[in-house]
């Protein structure tokens, strides 16, 4: 019994630990493209760091870049 | 126990119906602040319907991230000088060119909160300061308004063509609706219509 909750306990442990690295790895294929667009906007590239948080992260990155002025500047309306 | 299920798949869907289109908007937005049309963003994310699945977006996350941008091409910046944090580097106004440039002199005309501002540029100065205080100098240029700097400004004329330089006050520069900051140094604006200094919006034309 003690050895089949030890084994239960392993199993959760590794498919948690599967997940989280799994999770940090699509973080990083997002955070690069992304880190690089907040720095050439004009914002701190760990803006994107925003990645790492499950669910709401890329929405939150999302809004900062599109909701708010870029300070190295916007292609002009007109032009859009 | 089948209506639970459904009606908590149903909720789901909607949630994920309203992040979509909240990101297609959002990615409209950025892709135009960028200089690209506004659908390609809403595209790539609508791509995510599709059965490519989410593999194509993140491509062109890397594209969009990696290309050039129209909009440093619209601010004057030279091409490959861009780096990552500043595309928009200080660039010197080049050289004027070899032709008969023309001399007419510039003129900077709008509205301000004190009234009507005409600003004359005749190239006697190679530059002037803009101003929101009374002229004291000859080469400094007044637009009476709370929201320009004293000093706001610098214009240079050389070879025919006239360049702006924001002195890094609060109001801010425009160039056609384009922000210009002090450390994108000096521009070109002679090809420019509009320009914003604080909020007052002065027409470019020549006399």
């Amino acid at each position: 019994m003690t050895l089949v909750a030890w084994l239960l306990g392993l199993g959760a442990s590794l498919f948690i630990f599967g997940v989280v690295v799994v999770h940090l790895l699509m973080a990083l294929v997002l955070i690069i493209p992304t880190w690089r667009i907040c720095t050439r906007a004009g914002f701190s590239g760990a803006l994107s760091l925003f990645h790492l948080v499950p669910l709401i992260g890329s929405f939150i990155v999302m809004g900062v870049l599109a909701f708010s002025d870029w300070p190295n500047g916007e292609a002009p309306s007109g032009k859009r | 126990m089948g209506a639970e299920v459904l009606g908590l798949f149903g909720l789901s869907s909607v949630f994920a119906l309203i992040g979509l289109v909240f990101a297609g908007w959002m990615a409209w937005r950025i892709v135009e602040k960028a200089g690209l049309p506004g659908w390609a963003g809403l595209g790539a994310i609508l791509l995510t319907l599709t059965g490519v699945g989410t593999i194509v977006p993140l491509i062109l996350l890397w594209v969009f991230a990696f290309m050039r941008w129209p909009r440093d091409e619209m601010a004057g910046t030279p091409a490959g000088a861009s780096s990552p944090g500043r595309p928009g580097s200080p660039t010197a106004l080049p050289p004027p060119p070899a032709a008969l440039a023309d001399r007419r002199p510039w003129r900077l005309s709008g509205l301000s909160a004190s009234g009507p501002v005409a600003l004359s540029m005749d190239g006697t100065q190679p530059a002037y300061l803009l101003t929101g205080a009374a002229t004291q100098q000859g080469n400094e240029l007044s637009v009476p308004d709370p929201t320009v700097g004293q000093p706001h400004a610098r214009l240079f004329v050389s070879g025919g063509r006239l360049g702006l330089e924001d002195l890094g006050t609060p109001g801010g520069t425009r160039i056609d609706g384009a922000r210009l900051l002090p450390e994108h140094g000096p521009r070109d604006i002679s090809a420019a219509r509009v320009i914003h200094v604080g909020t007052v919006e002065l027409t470019l034309s020549r006399a």
